[in-house]
């Protein structure tokens, strides 16, 4: 689907959850990256799945296992999740 | 604090079914005087709308975290002398529990007041999901405007 990165350098592995996974259309959502903000993952991933952009809006990032905000540097390789609105109970 | 329930009786997160009469005696301890029990069930039927069945999901690494620091918190924060929070994951049956607290306390009203605080914040933060399917087999992840997910914010 990103013909132009398939070949190229590092990704970034993101899992998503719920009624995430549902509009993807998948579990985890392959990026190509070399390194960024939370911030600029979150437009990545918008712009690369536009099904995800208004649930992502809403949703926390995660990167190495804690809450990550918009600033915070996401590496390749990291292990990043979206956790959208909760809703157990 | 008195005798400690083992880590997996106290904090759980799986498939297999809740079984309330365990969740209390997790919480058994000789300085309780009240010990709550709350159990959350799946709903069948809401305002008329009838549920076949819930299917729940988590990021169970960060959920798991979240539901220990929780009991941790109100161990604390209450005064509890045992406390045990279990959450059910996959497919739960209208009337099946999906999640139950149990709250040990020297006096009642400290467990009540534990019980009632640990499922506010299970359902504002703890990043697990429901999916509810109807009768004509309509399947809705629930992502409500309000919680959104929050960080280890402390009170």
């Amino acid at each position: 689907m990103h013909d132009e990165d398939a070949n190229a350098g590092p990704r970034l592995r993101i899992a998503v959850f719920a009624g995430m996974a549902e509009l993807a259309g998948c579990r985890q959502i392959d990026l190509p990256w070399r390194g960024g903000t939370v911030a600029e993952l979150r437009r990545g991933l918008a712009d690369a799945h536009p099904a995800v952009a208004s649930l992502l809006a809403r949703s926390a990032v995660a990167v190495g296992g804690r809450y990550a905000g918009d600033d915070d540097p996401v590496a390749a390789g990291a292990d990043v999740a979206v956790i959208p609105p909760v809703s157990g109970g | 604090m008195a005798s400690e329930p083992a880590g997996s009786e106290a904090v759980r997160l799986g498939r297999e079914p809740i079984d309330p009469a365990q969740l209390l005696a997790a919480v058994a301890d000789p300085a309780a005087g009240g010990n709550v029990l709350f159990v959350g069930t799946a709903r069948g039927i809401t305002a008329g709308v009838v549920t076949n069945r819930l299917t729940y999901e988590a990021h169970e690494p960060l959920a798991l975290a979240a539901l220990a620091r929780l009991r941790l918190r109100a161990l604390d924060r209450f005064g509890l002398v045992a406390c045990a929070v279990w959450h059910r994951l996959g497919t739960v049956a209208p009337g099946e529990a999906s999640v139950a607290v149990a709250a040990s306390a020297p006096h009642r009203r400290e467990a009540f007041a534990a019980a009632e605080w640990l499922m506010e914040c299970i359902k504002a933060e703890v990043p697990i999901w429901k999916c509810e399917e109807g009768e004509d087999g309509r399947r809705e992840w629930l992502h409500p405007a309000d919680p959104t997910p929050r960080a280890e914010a402390e009170p």
